[in-house]
């Protein structure tokens, strides 16, 4: 029995140590955001947040988790709402990224789109105001793979982080 | 989050041809109304009851329910709310449950695509039905004749009386009952004609209304297939043959020390490993697979074979398909031709490539068998599980959840793992979820069939068009059988042959591309089919399965078509765009042509540019253009590309779309939808084909099967043409895809020179062209 933190919460889990985490969040904590997609780290369904960086669940030993702050689509409100000092339990607004995902119907069928707020979210937490190259070349060449979408959402994923900046700037 | 077990209870069997003499005409006379409920009827819901369909609540909401599941399109959630709230003089926000695809909870079945001209007729006259008999209810409370009366935000006025239609059916028992017909494979069909809203009165229908499944999935609310959990569930993997044509020689043994709870099962030749955990399942599986033995088996041509293996099967044995207006006897025009193109086009092998792998959970008990799973087509999947088991329809229950986008590849039934599941289920008496790996994914399931073309063209001394002849060749689609079934030697439908069975598929090939340049009217179009390849050759008889994906068949022949009219255009010394309008006589091929000239600031020349080159460091640029009548739609594109010549790297940097679909139903839906295919399309044109050798399949991951990644988008720029006039929804945006490989090759040709009639746009396939004489 290991403990691990996710989504602001001490969270104790059953698990062997050598279990990808994305198995231990989907399975052993029902937190189903993180989607299954290769296992092989070249896609991004399964992408959450370890500390600040947007790290592969499906490859990550549950060992290598403990001790750091794993956030999911799920602690995405949380998340904005500590960051901006505000309370973060109970029901917080949905994190910008999300609210601005809704405003410009970005999904299609949706399954690729937790991986591509949670790398939103890293690249907007690192570059507030990014231009587009920097969009692509976050969702392209900055982590273990591009994150894919077969559904052909890029072009809306592009505008919703830019609005997603817009929101996050008005605070 | 865990589902619970379906309902179990034995329900009166009724066939579905009682059924269907049991509904008469919608009777709208009051007295007429009695007590009856939209309930299972073995395990069926009755769709001759009108409430099967649409259910007015006495809260004043609505529940719609449709066979049809979402797979991204998000028509069932957006164009169908809105077509039912336009309908019924509602708000959008009333129609707030929609059930989709459970076999044991819609009516109609039928597959998920054609949602809008396929499926939104049901949807249209289920509510207009529901409309009258709320007037007649109206009339009735308000005693007024129901002339008087129109329904506005779900009431009915008259002279400072108002009445919900909520208040109209609350604590009422009515019996609406409608004519349906069964349409075997597209399920139920609503006759009759009630009336319907005038376009010109349409609300609702042209809003740009969110997609209510987009904030669950956003919110992390939405149950996925994925998450479907039962109790006493176990997980599977499956250790797949050596090679698509191996039989078991022997299984290897679960490594019990490694692996405690860990089991394998093996049914002929399915082999797969369970376990209560999912992580075990999947390492277990790892070291059985290494420790099992299979026969060799060398069946398959290989990329490099390919097209000469595929010019060279048997087309004879099927049935040649003629198009509509072919004439016999265009030869003499085509061998007198002032100029003739003469040319084949290959398309390769490509994969649907869901972004998440197939996977199902089934729960086997005695007496009904329940699938969860995400599939385009429930009813066709509880036809086939039932097939397998040996049950009649009534014990099974198919249940539908959101997942990744299939593409066509589960519209005949299956995805993959489904039937697996069941056959798992039943041997271990629990549920069971079989979770297909990347890996399988890429090398077991269905793909879209290669093909090749070959076509003449023949051009007068000033250039016009006067015949035009092709020859489409594409081995069968719709191989619906049930892999797992097959593997373990279990009942399941033949492969396509030339003489199917009842349910099965033929080899028939189609002409699914309309002709759209009826200015020249000495044609010859001709589709001709054979047997799936490696199919004979593979003990296990599957070789390469073929399933529809996207634009099925019309991807193939469309590619061929609009690159030889950019060819014959170049011949004639004229520009390919101005060319097409020339030779085109229906308004909304023209209409479409010549909205996407004006969107992308077309300058008419003939191609190739005068500054092409198909040598050196420096980068070329081209433009191409290419369009397509599908499903009432009309499309068209112009990509412009950049090229470097000594690296053969293809890069498009634009891509302007125009779409006349008639009623434009949900704008902004329809321009992410359109976006979606497109950039589907730009990915299958620059990178994807499937790549074989003799043994099967060798692409295992996405490095060995590589889609487009954003960093390649272009910038794309949508054109919707609202055209209420036509009266009719068109086809969504599913032949978004077919656009961008011949317009890509035909500006490659623009900025080079040189034609390439086969894609991938990969500098392996592009350099032998430029290098050539
Ligand atoms: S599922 Fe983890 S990167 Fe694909
Ligand atoms: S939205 Fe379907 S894979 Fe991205």
């Amino acid at each position: 029995m290991v403990t691990i933190v996710v989504n602001g919460a001490e969270t104790p889990v059953k698990s062997s140590p050598d279990t990808p985490l994305l198995h231990v969040l989907r399975n052993e904590l029902g937190l189903t955001g993180p989607q299954f997609g290769c296992g092989l780290a070249q896609c991004g369904a399964c992408s959450v947040l370890l500390g600040d960086e947007e790290v592969r669940s499906c490859v990550l030993p549950l060992a290598e988790a403990v001790g750091k702050a794993i956030t999911t689509l799920e602690g995405l409100p949380g998340r904005w709402a500590r960051s901006r000092g505000a309370p973060s339990h109970g029901e917080s607004p949905l994190h910008p990224v999300q609210q601005a995902w809704i405003e410009e119907q970005t999904p299609l069928c949706g399954f690729c789109q937790s991986g591509m707020m949670i790398k939103a979210t890293e690249l907007l937490e690192h570059t507030p105001e990014p231009t587009t190259a920097q969009i692509k070349e976050a969702f392209t060449t900055s982590g273990p793979s591009p994150h894919l979408c077969r559904c052909g959402s890029y072009t809306a994923i592009i505008e919703a982080v830019h609005r997603a900046s817009a929101i996050m700037r008005e605070g | 989050m865990p589902v619970p077990p379906a309902d179990s209870a034995r329900l009166p069997v009724l066939t579905r041809r009682k059924l269907l003499q049991g509904g008469g005409v919608l009777m709208v006379g009051v007295a007429l109304y009695r007590l009856q409920t939209a309930g299972p009827v073995g395990r069926s819901l009755n769709p001759a009851m009108l409430n099967s369909w649409i259910e007015i609540r006495p809260d004043n909401t609505v529940l719609l329910r449709t066979g049809n599941s979402d797979f991204g399109q998000g028509t069932v959630f957006t164009a169908y709310r809105q077509i039912v709230a336009e309908e019924l003089n509602m708000s959008i926000e009333a129609i707030t449950t929609i059930v989709t695809g459970d076999t044991d909870r819609t009516p109609d079945g039928g597959g998920s695509y054609g949602f809008l001209e396929a499926g939104s007729p049901n949807v249209r006259k289920a509510a207009a039905y529901t409309y009258q008999a709320l007037l007649d209810l109206g009339a009735e409370r308000l005693g007024v004749p129901r002339e008087k009366l129109v329904g506005e935000d779900g009431a009915f006025s008259v002279g400072g009386r108002r009445v919900t239609y909520g208040d109209l059916v609350k604590g009422r028992d009515l019996t609406l009952t409608i004519s349906v017909q069964e349409r075997w494979p597209a399920g139920m069909r609503i006759v009759g004609d009630p009336p319907t809203k005038p376009v010109s009165q349409y609300k609702i229908i042209g809003k740009s209304i969110d997609n209510s499944a987009i904030k669950s999935k956003v919110s992390a609310t939405e149950q996925w297939v994925t998450d479907v959990r039962l109790p006493e569930m176990w997980h599977a993997r499956i250790v797949r043959p050596a090679t698509l044509g191996s039989k078991l020689v022997s299984a290897g043994a679960v490594d019990s020390k490694a692996f405690p709870t860990a089991r394998i099962v093996v049914k002929g030749d399915l082999v797969a490993v369970v376990s209560p955990d999912e992580w075990e399942a999947s390492q277990a599986a790892l070291q059985v697979t290494g420790d099992t033995k299979w026969t060799e088996w060398q069946g398959l041509p290989t990329n490099a074979g390919l097209y000469e293996t595929l010019r060279k099967a048997d087309w004879a044995s099927t049935p040649v398909q003629q198009g509509k207006n072919s004439k016999e006897g265009i030869r003499p025009l085509l061998d007198g031709a002032a100029r003739t193109l003469k040319a084949t086009y290959q398309v390769p092998y490509m994969k649907h490539a869901p972004i998440g792998p197939t996977m199902a959970v089934a729960d086997v008990r005695d007496d009904v068998t329940t699938v969860y799973t995400h599939t385009q087509n429930a009813q066709m999947l509880r036809r086939q599980i039932a097939q397998m088991l040996g049950v009649g329809l009534d014990e099974v229950v198919i249940r539908t959840f959101a997942g990744p986008g299939h593409y066509g590849r589960s519209n005949g039934g299956n995805a993959g793992a489904e039937d697996e599941a069941v056959i798992l289920s039943k041997e271990l008496g629990r549920p069971v979820r079989v979770q297909w790996t990347r890996a399988e994914d890429m090398q077991w399931s269905t793909q879209s069939p290669a093909a090749f073309s070959d076509i003449e063209i023949g051009l007068d001394a000033k250039g016009r068009m006067i015949a035009f002849q092709v020859d489409h060749h594409m081995p069968a689609m719709n191989d619906n059988r049930l892999i797992g079934a097959v593997l373990a030697g279990l009942p399941t439908l033949p492969p396509p042959t030339e003489k199917p069975p009842v349910y099965g598929k033929s080899t028939l090939n189609l002409l699914w591309d309309r002709w759209t340049y009826e200015g020249t009217t000495e044609i010859m179009e001709r589709a001709h089919g054979t047997r799936q390849i490696g199919q004979d050759a593979s003990p296990l008889a599957i070789g390469l399965r073929d399933h529809s994906m996207r634009s099925p068949g019309q991807f193939q022949q469309n590619f061929a078509r609009e690159l030889a009219i950019s060819e014959a255009a170049a011949l004639a010394g004229a520009d390919p765009l101005e060319f097409r309008i020339r030779h085109a006589t229906d308004p909304r091929v023209v209409g479409v042509l010549e909205a996407v000239r004006d969107a992308s600031g077309w300058q008419p020349r003939p191609s190739p540019a005068p500054d092409h080159a198909s040598d050196g460091e420096r980068p070329v640029r081209g433009r191409g253009v290419s369009m397509l009548y599908r499903l009432d739609s009309y499309w068209a594109s112009v990509c412009e590309v950049s090229l470097v010549p000594s690296t053969g790297v293809v890069t498009v940097e634009r891509c302007v779309v125009a779409v006349d679909p008639g009623i434009v139903i949900n704008p902004k839906q329809l321009q992410r939808q359109v976006e979606g295919g497109v950039t589907m399309g730009l990915s299958q044109a620059l990178k994807e084909e499937v790549m074989f050798d003799q043994s099967g399949v060798t692409a295992t991951d996405w490095a060995g099967y590589p889609i487009l990644t954003m960093a390649e988008m272009p910038e794309i720029k949508v054109v919707l043409l609202n055209r209420p006039e036509v009266g009719c929804y068109g086809g969504g945006s599913e032949g978004g895809n077919v656009l961008a490989a011949p317009a890509i090759a035909a500006a490659i040709h623009d900025a080079t020179g040189k034609i390439l009639r086969r894609f991938p746009f990969t500098p392996a396939n592009v350099l032998p062209v430029l290098g050539s004489g």
